[in-house]
């Protein structure tokens, strides 16, 4: 019932905001933000408190027996991760767009609906779900870039609709081939017993709420189930190996199934070089769309790829995973390199986030525990450190109504409280140990120096960032906030003020308690994790 | 014989209802529109009105039969013509909101005749009554497409439509004679039998045949009138024109198919093939020439070809299962949420004349709530989830994909994936008219405008609640099907 809320709650309020009184439409907004983190963080912290890789909160209403579908809900830690995140992060954008003057009531229903979105992709269980919610959510993206932007706002709003759109197509073909091949009557599946392991068995008896029908306790034996025809992610996962015995096309369906889903999850991420839609969408998109876009959106690449590529593809993730090493290196590579050369603060935060991105690709390539929690842990603290770094790009640029790092310079006299901000998050941005920028690489890399090659080489090359992303983002914050003032009439400018500091506090207090105390997120995510891994390994053997 | 004929002939005419029905509101609505004075000539609207809600209820209560080989009335049948018969009601409907309406009373006769046309040829089975319907849609469709009088571009469109119309149509009448010709057979399933052991001549005479249907479902390479006359008839003529006699033309094909294509062909091998390369084609030459396309109506029309290509390709796996319920979806969603953008493309055409891109900016501050909807049908067309037009591709996909593996069947496959790369590229032409409709400001200030009608508000609420219903009564909606 909670995860019904946390989905259909906001899409109650996105409704309410767009039909009801212009001043009520930002407090449905601040509700359904606040709903969804009091779900998520409570889901989170049920798993903090009792780790398990096993599917919570689960709730079923049938949808049609036509497509096979169920709203299927449930959330392991990942899920509640994500959630809390999608939750935390729309309470800042809420929070920093409050004032919002130009059509409140369309703009924050749009941001309900984003919202609602975001979170059917992240508690769902039901992979035609995933994929209605994942095209769903680019309407809104679309109207709020489109609407609400700045000069260009049509051309980056259109932009990254196409792009998006393009690149998750395919995936409804891989949907609809993953249902054609499965008989109706459902398919017998053997699954060996080391596999059991990383799929969890209630009392012997039932295995995903299917029958047990063969059960032997005998080592290297395997339990006998009936899969019936749907699109239970779960169920998917058990048939990995069918899916790689049927050919399409001349490739076993499993190969064409994981380029598409890969394509797709890679435009999202965003991977060089399918990343050239998110600067100008960061750039034309209002503040708060920017800090759902960098805090939220971009992660739910990196978790199609946790939540259906590992499950349903496992050899050919482990097939391709030097690929998404190399993807994950050059789009931190580039990414930095791009940054260090930026002259508009949102564009070098932007192309940093391309960067950042970068490590979830390499820790989820190594295949190592440290590797995929590193991506997943990165995943969660880049949300917090870019939404705090658009979020002060926006306070700045609400004054001085331009974004061009050469213009300014020594705001820290008239702004010592934005000073203070922008420290910390290029600091967490830099992964400076402490903040939270930090556990996430370091996790990343420790997992690519721990794999088989080419890791530890791309993990080595992938040191080089730090030091890049230490040049452009404290020479950003030197060039803005230090030194003598540079323009006279900055010292006119007010320093943030309480509503700006209310949206930023929940952000750095949170990249400072991830920074300096990780572990109980690392340790929550840890069965989940090592249950995929799991998976793998017995994919491989 | 004799004793027995009354009672046979009462049965053979209710299974006529529908059609009959129809057809006694043409007279009806033309003594009407003698004997009424100027101001009241709305009533024939809603004589016509009654006439197709009169069929509408028939058409669910006929029980299957036929009447001898003529008419077939089987279990696709009663959606079929339910969903013809409603579409001319909503279409009526959205018409009495046009004051300006010329002629009002013969409008109301053409719309009923290309009704009673798709009827007719959605129940034949057997080429004469096949081809009284086509000729019936093409009469009223020549003068609807031409309505707007003294208009140069409508005046074009009926023109284009009269001369390739007739063409098509006697490629029909010529490939009929060899038909009969060859085989003594007018009933589709007497052709198939007699044309089992000549393949050759018969794939040459059906083809010929199929002209005129494909011609009416706009497949290319028989689809080039579609995008002039959708820009140049008034967007009222363009959703009686594309909408009801597509429902028509592609029910027959599915029949001829099933029918009165002989067991040799009919396997995925020729046929199939056929059929996946004419709906493979179309969806690419739509997706792509949309993209060129600076005209909301004129994108509708390519849109109009992409998915009839859709429909087709669904009954390129015809033996299977289920391929004739997957075509009928994907009719019904193109259906309403065509409907619906060609309802509140009417009242940008009332209010600016022209329905050009440039022409439909601003909409969004000028009317937002009509803006919203075209926008929501768009993205329906657009395939955009959870829609209806996203479940209308999805069985279709889902037919197409399951069928088309491998040897003799992977052109239905490849047809497939074309689909779902059209999908893509087409969204773009969509989106062409979302940007002007919501982000781009108007070229002059906005004009006070007057309110939409009331007939248009309950169109476009009927198409927008069934654009949003088909997908949460997924199930409910495809057992009505068949």
């Amino acid at each position: 019932m909670m995860l019904l809320a946390a989905v259909f709650g906001p899409l109650l309020f996105a409704v309410l905001s767009l039909a009801g009184p212009v001043r009520a439409a930002r407090w449905w907004c601040l509700a359904g933000s606040a709903l969804t983190l009091a779900i998520g963080g409570a889901a989170l912290w049920d798993f903090v408190a009792r780790p398990g890789a096993d599917f919570r909160l689960q709730v079923e209403v049938p949808w049609s027996q036509v497509l096979g579908a169920s709203l299927r809900f449930g959330v392991d830690s990942l899920s509640a991760a994500m959630l809390a995140l999608s939750g935390l992060i729309t309470l800042v954008a809420t929070i920093s767009g409050f004032a919002h003057e130009r059509s409140p009531r369309s703009y924050h229903g749009l941001v309900l609906l984003l919202l609602a979105a975001m979170n059917a992709v992240f508690v769902t269980l039901d992979l035609l779900v995933f994929y209605v919610a994942w095209e769903v959510l680019l309407v809104p993206m679309l109207l709020l870039i489109g609407l609400f932007g700045g000069e260009q706002r049509r051309y980056a709003a259109l932009k990254f609709f196409i792009y998006t759109l393009a690149g998750s197509v395919m995936m409804l073909a891989l949907l609809v081939l993953l249902w054609s091949v499965t008989p109706a009557e459902g398919r017998r599946v053997a699954v060996p017993a080391k596999a059991v392991a990383a799929v969890s068995i209630d009392g012997g008896q039932t295995l995903h709420g299917l029958r047990v029908e063969r059960s032997d306790t005998t080592p290297g034996a395997a339990l006998v189930l009936l899969v019936p025809r749907s699109f239970d992610l779960r169920h998917l996962a058990l048939q990995w190996q069918t899916w790689r015995e049927v050919r399409f096309l001349g490739m076993p369906l499993s190969a064409f199934g994981f380029l598409a889903l890969l394509l797709a999850c890679l435009v999202k991420v965003p991977a060089v070089p399918l990343h050239t839609w998110l600067p100008h969408a960061h750039v034309q998109a209002p503040t708060a769309v920017s800090i759902l876009l960098a805090g939220v959106l971009l992660k739910l690449g990196v978790y199609g790829l946790y939540r259906i590529a590992l499950p349903l593809f496992p050899r050919e993730v482990y097939t391709w995973a030097p690929t998404l090493g190399w993807l994950g290196l050059l789009g931190i590579l580039w990414g930095a390199l791009v940054a260090l050369g930026q002259r508009d603060l949102k564009r070098l935060v932007a192309y940093s986030s391309v960067s950042h991105m970068g490590f979830c690709l390499l820790g989820l390539g190594s295949l190592t525990f440290a590797g995929l929690a590193g991506g997943m842990v990165q995943a969660v603290t880049h949300g917090l450190s870019a939404a705090l770094l658009f979020l002060l790009v926006g306070v700045l640029y609400d004054r001085a109504h331009h974004r061009r790092i050469d213009g300014f310079g020594g705001l820290a006299q008239p702004m010592p409280r934005f000073a203070w901000l922008l420290l910390v998050a290029a600091l967490a941005g830099a992964g400076l140990p402490g903040l939270a920028g930090f556990p996430g690489e370091f996790l990343g890399l420790s997992g690519a120096f721990t794999s088989s090659a080419p890791f530890p080489l791309l993990g080595a090359l992938a040191c080089l960032s730090v030091i890049l992303s230490a040049a452009y983002l404290l020479g950003m914050v030197r060039k803005v906030v230090y030194g003598p003032l540079q323009h006279q009439e900055h010292a006119q400018f007010a320093d943030c003020d309480r509503r700006e500091l209310l949206a930023a506090l929940p952000l750095v207090v949170g990249l400072v308690v991830l920074g300096v105390w990780p572990k109980p997120l690392v340790e929550a995510l840890r069965p989940a994790l090592e249950a995929l891994l799991l998976h793998v390994r017995s994919a491989l053997s | 014989m004799s004793a027995s004929f009354p009672t046979d002939a009462a049965a053979q005419v209710a299974q006529l209802w529908p059609e009959l029905w129809l057809a006694a509101g043409i007279p009806a609505v033309l003594v009407a529109d003698m004997l009424l004075p100027t101001a009241k000539k709305v009533a024939t609207a809603w004589l016509g009105i009654g006439a197709c809600l009169a069929a509408a209820i028939a058409a669910c209560s006929g029980a299957p039969g036929s009447i001898e080989g003529m008419i077939t009335v089987d279990a696709m049948t009663p959606f079929v013509r339910c969903l013809i018969a409603s579409l001319t009601a909503l279409l009526l409907v959205l018409g009495t909101g046009q004051r300006a309406l010329a002629d009002r009373g013969a409008h109301t006769v053409c719309v009923l005749g290309v009704a009673l046309g798709s009827s007719i040829a959605a129940v034949s089975a057997n080429l004469l009554p096949l081809w009284l319907g086509l000729e019936m849609v093409s009469l009223g469709s020549y003068g609807l497409a031409a309505w707007k009088g003294g208009d140069r571009r409508a005046a074009e469109a009926g023109m284009k439509f009269v001369l390739f119309g007739g063409l098509a149509s006697a490629c029909t009448l010529f490939g009929m004679s060899h038909v009969y010709g060859l085989t003594g057979h007018l009933d589709f399933a007497g052709i198939g039998a007699a044309f089992a052991n000549m393949p050759v001549v018969a794939l040459a005479a059906l083809g010929l045949v199929a002209v005129g249907v494909a011609y009416k479902l706009t497949i290319v390479p028989f689809h080039f009138y579609a995008p002039d006359v959708y820009e140049g008839a008034p967007a009222l003529s363009v959703a009686v024109v594309g909408l009801a006699p597509k429902v028509g033309a592609l029910v027959a094909l599915a029949r001829g198919v099933q029918l009165a294509v002989p067991r040799t062909l009919a396997g995925p091998e020729v046929l199939g093939t056929a059929l996946a390369a004419a709906a493979g084609a179309s969806l690419l030459l739509a997706a792509f020439t949309a993209l060129a396309q600076r005209d909301a109506k004129r994108i509708l029309a390519f849109s109009g070809i992409g998915h009839a290509g859709t429909a087709v390709l669904a009954l390129a796996c015809l033996p299977a299962e289920g391929a004739l319920r997957a075509a009928l979806l994907q009719v019904l969603s193109y259906s309403v949420a065509t409907l619906g953008a060609l309802a509140c493309l009417a009242v940008v055409e009332q209010d600016r004349g022209s329905c050009r891109l440039e022409a439909l900016r601003g909409l969004g501050r000028e009317r937002p709530w009509l803006a919203a909807l075209l926008c929501v049908f768009l993205f329906s067309l657009a395939g955009v989830p959870p829609l209806a037009g996203f479940f209308g591709k999805w069985v279709v996909l889902q037919q197409a994909l399951g069928f088309g593996f491998g040897g003799a069947r992977s052109a239905v496959g490849v047809a497939a994936l074309l689909l779902v790369l059209s999908t893509a590229l087409s969204a773009w032409a969509y989106l062409l008219v979302v940007r002007a409709v919501v982000l781009q400001p108007a070229a002059e200030p906005a004009r006070p405008s007057e309110r939409v009608a009331m007939p248009v508000v309950v169109v476009l609420a009927i198409c927008g609640a069934a654009v949003l219903a088909i997908g949460f009564w997924l199930d409910r909606c495809v057992a009505l099907l068949a």
